[in-house]
């Protein structure tokens, strides 16, 4: 009976903490962030070097990186990085540069293998060509408007500011898994971005969008200096904040496409990011699980067992967590349809699994290549031999055998 | 190269994903040639009278507003991507039997072709219509639940003058028995889920034109094929 009633109570609490978080989301996106002093002429703004990771082909590759050769900014160039010749994304790539021969795109083949996060890796000889005095790290799921970088670059108009970096909302969903991907970066990621902003002022750094001066990067060891962490956003962002100057969180929004990711991805992606978080917060990652009601109201079960009054206290927190997306995505215009929100608390309850795996070991696979973490995300090779190849050698056997 | 796929439903049949959003999604992974061959059912069979009757089929009614739509995506995805789009069926002759089952791509096809007419007065017609005839998964498939279509292989010495090619590999499979053969050969995803984009794919050393690639296929000159798998995005 007591148990009930204090899970209840932590329940409640974790609802209140979403509230709060829908309202940080609303009054973010309402701040009226008047950056810099304003330009008369667009041929004013200063040139930008805009490295592209690639690897694989994310949904809407095409269009994504088109939206950065139509954007309405005087001089910018595109440098797409590829480890590997062969591929897919590179046909990609060819084709929408032979579409805007103009805009400055060049494609880099090149690999690179001097630390052990592969996104770096992958980024480091497109830093390496990048000529211009601003620096724009974008991610190849990003779409954006024809304003972005305009929008972006008035921030640096101050000197105090290091780093501007965007929210992000998830859209165009057509598979259950990019719907779960979805449903949680525009409610979960974005919630706790902007609570954080809002009531804590701690900037969260997004990796996706982070336009910096080269000059403060350099300062701060160049992109080298986090090639063997997993969290590469996060450690610039507190490098520059070091450095006394500015993490600026802007409210201008960019889309990320997810459109036919399977559940696994998803699953996969969130186990890589939750080990990320559990890695840097330490302790403090206890609050994710309290900020996650469906999960805690469903284990009433377990103490209650289904009572009549377990079931309707799980249904209004389903219910409540439901209504609450919704209503952040027509916020955030998330463009999906209103009964994909009915899915809301299964994803919440994914991902309180996804919690506990997340802390469950110290390993991490990205990019089919496995890793040990160690604090602050510091990536180390997973060891070739003992126990832990046999061990690994084994499921990946299983695996493969049941394809 | 180009890359290719001509092996491909969209809801027009039991294909999952529409036409236009089937066009975009090989438009953004790069492809270069693509066919759309939704399929034609024998509707004299009880298999092929449950297809027609929950849509799973293009008829002889809506043929005409398939191909018109075809085109007018089509043009899209040339403006848009670079990509040619050609119009096909796959004619759709299955029974209980796989010795009596039989599937054909005819690509870049202008009229209907029936597929309750017999092999010959099919294959005809297509050459008729200067279409590529185009004998697909004719052999043993590794897929469950999944009748194999082997009257065609069965039959080869009668029918392999009218195909102009031999699906070597379809979606997973590889039918080696065609390389043996000698006989000209594609491969094709037999699309019909956004997952099945990573699969077999044919691979064509000719300009991105329809006369030259049905030379390109009939010739077997310059074709190759491919496991196209996706990298690990970020």
């Amino acid at each position: 009976m007591e148990i009930f009633w204090i899970l209840s109570g932590v329940t409640i609490l974790g609802l209140v903490g979403f509230g709060l978080q829908i309202f940080a989301v609303c009054s973010y996106l309402k701040t009226n962030q008047s950056p810099g002093r304003g330009r008369d002429s667009i041929e004013t703004f200063p040139p930008i070097s805009i490295l592209k990771p690639l690897s694989g082909l994310d949904d809407n590759l095409f269009d994504n990186l088109e939206s950065f050769c139509r954007q309405d900014y005087p001089k910018y160039d595109i440098l797409c990085s590829i480890q590997d010749p062969n591929d897919p994304a590179y046909r990609v790539v060819e084709k929408v540069k032979n579409r805007f021969p103009d805009k400055g795109i060049s494609i880099l083949v090149e690999r690179c293998n001097e630390g052990l996060n592969p996104k770096v890796n992958n980024m480091l000889p497109a830093y390496r060509h990048a000529r211009y005095p601003y620096i724009l790290i974008s991610d190849s799921n990003v779409m954006v408007e024809r304003d972005y970088l305009r929008k972006n670059i008035r921030f640096m108009d101050d000197p105090n500011i290091g780093l501007v970096t965007n929210l992000i909302r998830g859209v165009r969903a057509k598979t259950i898994g990019s719907l779960f991907e979805n449903l949680h970066l525009n409610s979960f990621i974005l919630g706790n971005v902007c609570f954080l902003k809002k009531f804590l002022d701690i900037p969260c750094v997004v990796g996706k969008s982070m336009l910096m001066r080269r000059s403060d990067l350099e300062a701060i060891g160049g992109l080298k200096a986090f090639k063997d962490v997993l969290a590469e956003d996060h450690f610039i962002g507190e490098k520059i904040r070091e450095r006394g100057q500015q993490v600026i969180l802007s409210n201008h929004m960019i889309g990320n496409v997810n459109e036919y990711w399977g559940v696994k991805r998803f699953f996969n992606r969130h186990l890589r990011w939750g080990k990320m978080r559990w890695k840097i917060l330490g302790y403090k990652y206890v609050t994710e699980l309290i900020g996650n009601p469906v999960l805690l109201s469903l284990s009433s079960l377990f103490f209650e067992g289904p009572s009549k009054r377990a079931l309707l206290f799980i249904a209004s927190v389903g219910l409540v967590k439901s209504v609450g997306d919704f209503y952040m995505g027509q916020k955030i215009n998330a463009q999906l349809h209103p009964l994909a929100y009915v899915l809301s608390p299964l994803k919440d309850l994914l991902m309180g699994f996804v919690w506990f795996m997340s802390i469950a070991n110290d390993t991490v696979v990205w990019r089919g290549k496995r890793y040990l973490i160690g604090e602050n995300t510091v990536l180390f090779p997973c060891p070739q031999k003992g126990i832990w190849t046999w061990r690994y050698r084994l499921l990946d056997r299983i695996r493969v055998r049941t394809a | 190269m180009l890359l290719c796929d001509f092996h491909i439903h969209t809801s027009y049949s039991d294909g999952s994903v529409d036409l236009r959003r089937t066009i975009d999604l090989f438009g953004q992974a790069g492809f270069d040639v693509i066919a759309i061959t939704d399929h034609v059912v024998n509707e004299e069979t009880p298999h092929g009278k449950i297809a027609n009757r929950f849509g799973f089929s293009v008829r002889e009614d809506n043929f005409s507003a398939y191909l018109n739509h075809i085109r007018e995506e089509a043009k899209r995805a040339w403006d848009k991507y670079g990509l040619l789009v050609l119009p096909g069926v796959e004619i759709t002759k299955s029974s209980l039997s796989s010795d009596q089952s039989a599937h054909v791509l005819l690509i870049d096809i202008k009229t209907f072709v029936s597929a309750t007419w017999d092999f010959e007065k099919i294959f005809l017609e297509a050459k008729k219509q200067d279409a590529l005839i185009i004998a697909c998964h004719p052999h043993h498939s590794s897929q469950l639940m999944v009748i194999d279509t082997l009257f065609l292989w069965n039959n080869r010495e009668k029918y392999a003058r009218y195909i102009d090619a031999w699906e070597i590999a379809n979606r997973d499979d590889v039918f080696n028995v065609i390389s043996l053969k000698r006989y000209p050969y594609i491969a094709g995803s037999d699309f019909h889920r956004a997952r099945h984009l990573y699969s077999w794919k044919t691979m064509l050393n000719c300009e991105k034109e329809i006369g030259a690639i049905k030379q390109c296929i009939r010739y077997n000159r310059g074709v190759a094929i491919t496991l196209f798998r996706n990298g690990v995005p970020f």
